[in-house]
């Protein structure tokens, strides 16, 4: 019996020394480095189309982009399927200040007009669940600056937006973007003897986007955004959809839509067509990413 | 007679308890000074967040991607070299670019690369100077394996093991297909380098 016990407690001693040895001369078990971190890319570009995306712009990052919108698609052949009709053109960069908030600005050819804007990040989707949805705010300060006789405090107009995404599977995302759009500065006027159009300064919309990835490098997009409430006479609702293909360093989004406006503020307040009767123009963005910081 | 047959039963008995007794302390402690002992000496080194970075080179132009999540474990006992890398961990300055890297390297497939071999040339594990070393082992990565020879210098400083080693990688024999930067392909010999400083595992 005494042998028994001593020798199981040096069986249990041996057993414990050679655990130890025999877990270092093993191989190391290989395990993810963050297997709860933000999920990929739920959108390519940090824009849907005319509406920003939840996606922003690593540290140090600058994305360069090119908005280009023609005429009316559907007048035929006369003016070229509308590449003959004024264009507008929206030339913007963006600086990723950290991972989850960037700053930017361009200019528009329309209204001459300066925009300024932000995005910051709250919450990442992450790939083990447990933050179910990308939560961003985006703002933007336009400013016109053609020359029109009005006062500094005419000139602004501004977009507040809170962007809600999530990305279902690597093919669907999908993104819902509540709105608010001021002008400072809107006009009545007088169409023929008896008909008022009456703009308004505020309005409320709610955007739909999402993203159909048909390949590792082309997908479909499209958006939709609705005024809420009250509108100016005439407005219509935004509709797009667009090839998104990457290449590298690029994102080309060609698109089909209905407004010639290329900041959100204006798409909502400012447009007259409407996509399914056939309003619809061709249009591109080029979004080219740079980096300020070296590894 | 009887008393003696008793006698020397109970010494018998009475030794064996103590034998016994005494047999586990002594087994005890030597357990605890052979831990104490291989402590202070340690055998095995670890890192967690060792350097590893890579450099690619297109006419004109070149990048380099890095990542601090470099996992690995000398064991100066049996001589093992053991490295493993998360390469989504690796950035290369532009979000677009490590997108680019991880759809080439399938990492959704194929997400570690790994060394495994063991040093075949001397290490004087009491010298501080650093010590140039040959490690023969398999690298892994885009799931095909390879064996290679590795240089590298280790370097005991203080407590800790310092680790540097550096080759190069042809992508073609690893079945990766060079990327292309616009028109231009990627050169497909990669300079691979790692650091370390790895801290003696306790056991």
């Amino acid at each position: 019996m005494w042998f028994l016990k001593i020798s199981s407690r040096v069986s249990w001693v041996a057993a414990i020394l050679i655990c130890a040895a025999s877990s270092v001369a093993a191989q190391i078990p290989r395990e993810r480095a963050n297997p709860g971190g933000p999920v990929d890319e739920v959108f390519w570009a940090p824009n849907i189309i005319t509406m920003g995306s939840v996606a922003n712009l690593p540290k140090g990052n600058v994305n360069l982009t090119i908005m280009h919108v023609f005429g009316i698609a559907t007048d035929g052949i006369k003016d070229l399927f509308g590449l003959d009709d004024l264009a507008n053109i929206r030339i913007g960069l963006d600086y990723g200040l950290s991972d989850r908030v960037s700053i930017g600005f361009a200019r528009s050819r329309f209204d001459k007009l300066f925009d300024f804007r932000f995005k910051g990040n709250f919450l990442r989707q992450t790939k083990d669940g447990r933050v179910p949805l990308e939560l961003a705010i985006k703002g933007d300060m336009g400013i016109r600056t053609d020359e029109n006789g009005f006062d500094l405090q005419d000139r602004p107009n501004y977009l507040g937006a809170v962007l809600l995404a999530r990305k279902f599977s690597d093919t669907v995302s999908l993104q819902l973007t509540p709105m608010f759009s001021h002008f400072n500065t809107v006009f009545i006027e007088s169409v023929g003897s008896s008909e008022i159009i009456e703009e308004e300064n505020d309005h409320f919309a709610l955007g739909i986007g999402g993203r159909v990835v048909m390949g590792t490098r082309v997908a479909i997009l499209f958006e939709y955004i609705s005024v809420i409430g009250s509108r100016s006479d005439g407005t219509r609702d935004e509709m797009g959809v667009a090839l998104n293909v990457e290449t590298g360093g690029h994102v080309f989004q060609l698109f089909l839509k209905t407004s010639q406006w290329l900041t959100e503020q204006h798409a909502i307040a400012r447009n007259r067509d409407q996509f399914l009767k056939g309003d619809f123009r061709f249009g591109f963005n080029v979004n080219r990413v740079f980096s300020l910081v070296s590894n | 007679m009887e008393q003696k047959t008793i006698s020397q039963r109970l010494d018998f008995h009475d030794m064996a308890t103590l034998f016994s007794s005494f047999g586990f302390r002594v087994v005890l402690l030597g357990a605890i000074f052979l831990a104490i002992v291989q402590d202070s000496t340690a055998q095995a080194f670890m890192t967690r967040t060792g350097h590893a970075e890579f450099k690619s080179r297109v006419p004109f132009f070149s990048f380099t991607g890095v990542s601090d999540d470099l996992v690995g474990v000398i064991n100066l006992a049996d001589s093992t070299v053991d490295f493993y890398l998360d390469l989504t961990t690796l950035k290369t300055g532009i979000g677009k670019r490590d997108k680019d890297m991880r759809l080439t390297l399938e990492t959704k497939e194929y997400p570690f690369a790994e060394f495994y071999g063991k040093i075949v040339s001397l290490f004087y594990r009491d010298s501080e100077k650093s010590q140039v070393i040959q490690v023969n082992g398999t690298f892994t990565i885009h799931g095909v394996s390879r064996e290679i020879t590795v240089t590298a210098s280790l370097q005991r400083q203080g407590e800790d093991l310092y680790a540097s080693a550096s080759w190069k990688l042809n992508l073609n024999d690893y079945n990766i297909k060079p990327p292309r930067l616009l028109m231009v392909k990627v050169d497909e010999i990669q300079e691979l380098g790692v650091t370390g400083r790895l801290n003696p595992v306790s056991n």
